[in-house]
């Protein structure tokens, strides 16, 4: 069978995506192996497992950086996948004065380069006199988080026949149970990948949490930032491994998730 | 199926943010330099007074300082460094502190306390820990060289040199240089200074305060200015005897780390407390072990395990960075800017 040449062109794109996905992932795996290295330094001297002993035993301000990320995170993402779903049904489907202007204003947080929403939300919390703690935190989250909930839903909704909901409506079906028996189910796909989107922007958000972080509500990132100020621990090496870990089975477990939702 | 799915993850919601607002018990906001204190030492305080200490960390004076003035209200102890005591002893953020309160005060080195410009008779800060930069020399690699700052002006270890990214620090090297105060407000001396980092700069690599010691540790530079425990750190412990650290001969800038109480804290009793606990000799001693540095704790030096990485008397040449004051900043600055950016 002759080979045409269309099928070489492609071994060639193929070889440099997979040089690049392999440069890509080499720091990733210094990274990992670093973590198992004995001593602090940046020589190799040995293999151990003390690093990932003393991220487990004996790192409390760290594990509790983690549980204000991960507070923030489960709690900014559920708001805003709630708002932000109510809001995308709201634009799709009804009519009403600068609906137009609505929509794009959404999308502003996402345009805007984070460190102007860190200052301009700095200076609006501490205009209207609110202390800067975990709430400011969540609060500035569910912000930046919103628009990618409604790009999802919205993306979702527009895709399906809007007769399925005039069908509803024809069966006698009300307002409320459209919503819950129809347009949540339909666009769930687009509210759970936007509820997860918004898990991980906030987990990894710096520049804005920076601004907008109080006492006590130091989270993760902003932990790891100071601390690799003073030459990166492998304790920190270690955790990236965790992270890396959890973050890989969370994405394997969502697909299967959303497969199976699909497939229902 | 869905409501459900709904139900359980607004309950966990509720939850894990109840739990993370919760806990009536005594608490201490405290904001301190990432890895300055250990952690079992603050636990150890938590058990025997009963108080939990929330612990925010910061890599630079500067974070520290523009949280609080930008609305980060709310700890009650801040550990700035002596300049920017003054400055915040300047701009009423700070509450004075009675150090009769303090049982273990008369712990400190009197010599060293008496040297502070920064908050004279110490009305607004307690001293915590002292240090200097210094030059790390690689002496596998380097011979016949004197300690002192005209190591830089050798141009046959020309790309093997690195100092801080760092204005009060490679200035304050210049300044020592030329027998002048690390604090001299004088044009003609801050010039003349330039001058110097001028003469020196063919001869760096960088200015760099972040990952020199890395390269230092692996061979790749041969002086580098920096803290000794940023070089120790990185460097294979069994091959330690191959790094010369020493202060120059004509001096050096120092620091001082300062426990302050924050105007307005809540919990000034507390905070009390806590800085008597860190003074005490025992826990003092536990923390210059970890930073393995000279402590300025009199009985602590007797207590401690490690060898620090330099003696406390080597720090008699250092001077004090005190707070420079608007207009002398300003030539500080523009000094800095010009080597630097090179114009």
């Amino acid at each position: 069978m002759s080979r045409p040449a269309a099928r070489k062109r492609s071994s060639f794109s193929r070889s440099v995506f997979v040089g690049t996905i392999v440069f890509l992932s080499l720091p990733l795996l210094v990274l990992v192996l670093y973590s198992f290295n004995e001593s602090k330094s940046g020589a190799w001297t040995g293999f151990s497992v003390k690093w990932y002993v003393k991220l487990f035993t004996d790192s409390p301000q760290l594990w509790r950086a983690f549980g204000n990320s991960a507070v923030v995170a489960l709690a900014s993402a559920f708001v805003a996948t709630v708002i932000g779903t109510l809001g995308a049904v709201a634009v799709n489907w009804y009519r009403f004065r600068l609906r137009k202007y609505l929509r794009t204003l959404t999308f502003m947080p996402m345009i805007l380069p984070e460190i102007i929403i860190g200052v301009s939300l700095l200076v609006f919390f501490s205009g209207i006199g609110l202390r800067l703690s975990l709430f400011t935190v969540f609060v500035a989250h569910v912000s930046f988080n919103l628009p990618f909930v409604f790009l999802l839903v919205l993306a979702r909704l527009e895709e399906f026949d809007f007769s399925i909901i005039e069908a509803a409506r024809d069966l006698g079906a009300s307002d409320g149970q459209t919503l819950l028996r129809v347009i949540l189910p339909i666009s769930a796909p687009g509210i759970i990948s936007g509820f997860l989107t918004a898990v991980t922007l906030s987990l990894e958000d710096f520049v804005i949490t920076f601004f907008v972080t109080g006492p006590g509500a130091t989270t993760l990132p902003l932990y790891v930032y100071s601390a690799i100020r003073f030459g990166v621990s492998p304790v920190i090496n270690a955790l990236s491994v965790v992270m890396i870990l959890g973050t890989v089975l969370l994405t394997w477990s969502t697909r299967n998730f959303l497969k199976y939702i699909a497939a229902k | 199926m869905m409501k459900r799915l709904m139900i359980a993850a607004f309950a966990a919601t509720i939850g894990l943010v109840a739990s993370a607002c919760g806990g009536s018990s005594e608490k201490l906001y405290l904001f301190n330099w990432i890895y300055y204190i250990p952690e079992d030492v603050i636990e150890d305080f938590s058990k025997e007074t009963g108080i939990q200490v929330i612990v925010d960390s910061y890599a630079s004076n500067e974070e520290m300082y523009n949280k609080i003035v930008g609305g980060g209200d709310g700890y009650d102890i801040v550990v700035p460094s002596g300049d920017y005591v003054s400055i915040m002893i300047a701009e009423g953020l700070l509450e004075p502190i009675d150090t009769s309160r303090l049982a273990n005060y008369g712990n400190l080195d009197p010599a060293a306390v008496a040297r502070i410009g920064f908050d004279p008779g110490n009305r607004y800060s307690v001293p915590f820990m002292m240090a200097a930069a210094g030059v790390s020399v690689n002496r596998t690699k380097v011979s016949g060289y004197e300690h002192s700052w005209s190591v830089f002006d050798r141009s046959d270890l020309g790309g093997r040199m690195t100092m801080l990214d760092d204005m009060r620090e490679v200035l304050g090297a210049a300044l020592k240089s030329l027998g002048y105060s690390v604090n001299d407000p004088d044009p003609a001396h801050i010039e003349e200074a330039r001058r110097v980092v001028e003469r020196w700069k063919p001869n760096l690599v960088k200015f760099d305060a972040e990952s020199f010691a890395k390269s230092f540790a692996s061979g790749e530079f041969w002086v580098v200015q920096g803290y000794a425990e940023n070089v120790f750190i990185e460097y294979p412990e069994a091959r330690r005897a191959e790094v010369d650290f020493f202060f120059p001969k004509e001096g050096m800038p120092m620091y001082m780390d300062s426990f302050c109480v924050l105007r307005g804290a809540k919990n000034v009793e507390r905070a009390y407390a806590f800085i008597d606990y860190m003074l005490r000799p025992d826990v003092a001693a536990r923390v210059a072990d970890y930073l393995m540095l000279p402590s300025p704790n009199v009985p602590a030096r007797a207590l401690m395990k490690v060898e620090p990485n330099y003696d406390f008397d080597d720090l008699a040449r250092g001077e004090f960075k005190e707070d420079l004051g608007r207009e002398a900043l300003k030539l500080y600055n523009d000094a800095w800017r010009r080597i630097r950016v090179g114009n």
